[in-house]
């Protein structure tokens, strides 16, 4: 098993060390450069909105669901206040409320 | 200049904590559901030590106790790891100077919540910075090993904290890294591209949708910012 485990360390491992190693023979043209400058907003973006409209494989539309009120409340919060604290309450708030009332 | 080291630990800590919290639920899950899975406290300590990534932990786990071939679990391993590849194109400009112990410790580190906190465009860029990534992503890495720690020994009598919606705390916190800095038209394409073909690929039920959703909406964002005439 604890082969089994270093094999998946060292696949975690690479994936993120890959591009940080400096004698990797690979020079970023300006477009790449350009298009990366929006990876971090589009990776955040395509985990979290799968778990906001996405259960048991379904889109989930259901105009109860906690996840598409709580997060609405969040983006609006978020877009309000910027503030992550602020955030994390308005949509918890809203999420937990309608999880618990229906 | 200890001082100052210890301030940026100290601040990239604490702009750690909401999403160091936030994965309690998730760090304790997997330590359950790996015992009630037949792993030793010692391996299932040791997946997160070492392997040290969420989703791939619980799903490498699931594949294992079904006595999936290994190939077939690594090459699992690898599609669902594959966005981190994105991560270091993003940082490798920045990174590129450092001196190999701050781009191994810091690539080790590297995960979707640290990466969430280097937004920032000096991020990585002077010593400041990289103390203030370790203090980030070396607190989430002690919390991650706790939280699965505390999973370990609650074990068996643990209720299915699957079944709670814990993802929400993890999806409000990348709202609020995400959407104040929508400034303007080309980011916020980038990120509505991202998330409807996240939502389209989710619902195929492919492991590699957020690589591919990820690199639609940055597509999105660069053909836009072309279209409004930017001159790189």
């Amino acid at each position: 098993m604890i082969a089994t485990i270093l094999a998946l360390a060292a696949i975690t491992f690479s994936t993120r060390y890959l591009f940080l190693e400096k004698h990797l023979p690979l020079r970023l043209g300006p477009n790449l450069k350009r298009a990366l400058s929006f990876s971090g907003p589009a990776v955040l973006s395509a985990i979290t909105a799968p778990i906001l409209l996405v259960h048991q494989g379904q889109l989930d539309l259901d105009p109860y669901s906690p996840y598409l009120w709580g997060g609405l409340a969040a983006v609006i919060t978020a877009r309000l206040s910027g503030n992550v604290y602020a955030t994390m309450m308005a949509g918890g708030a809203l999420f937990t409320v309608i999880e618990l009332i229906t | 200049m200890t001082k100052h080291r210890s301030l940026a630990l100290w601040r990239g800590t604490l702009d750690m904590l909401p999403l160091s919290l936030a994965v309690m639920p998730w760090g304790i899950l997997f330590g359950s559901l790996a015992i009630q899975r037949g792993f030793s406290a010692w391996e299932t300590q040791a997946i997160s030590a070492l392997v040290f990534g969420g989703a791939v932990q619980i799903v490498s786990i699931e594949l294992l106790a079904q006595g999936t071939p290994l190939t077939a679990v690594l090459f699992s391993a690898f599609v669902i790891s594959s966005r981190h590849f994105l991560y270091g194109l993003h940082l490798r400009e920045r990174m590129a100077s450092h001196p190999l112990r701050w781009r191994i410790g810091l690539g080790f580190l590297l995960t979707d919540e640290l990466f969430a906190l280097s937004g920032d465009r000096r991020a990585y860029r002077r010593h400041y910075r990289l103390w203030y990534a370790l203090g980030a992503g070396g607190s989430f890495y002690l919390a991650w090993n706790l939280w699965t720690a505390i999973g370990i020994v609650g074990g068996a009598t643990l209720p299915d904290l699957s079944q709670l919606g814990v993802e929400f705390a993890i999806a409000a916190i990348f709202i609020a890294l995400v959407v104040p800095n929508l400034k303007d038209l080309a980011s916020t394409t980038s990120v509505l591209v991202a998330a409807i073909v996240a939502v389209y690929l989710a619902t195929t039920d492919s492991q590699i949708g957020l690589i591919i959703a990820a690199s639609a909406g940055m597509a999105a964002g660069y053909a836009v910012q072309t279209l409004q005439g930017y001159r790189g």
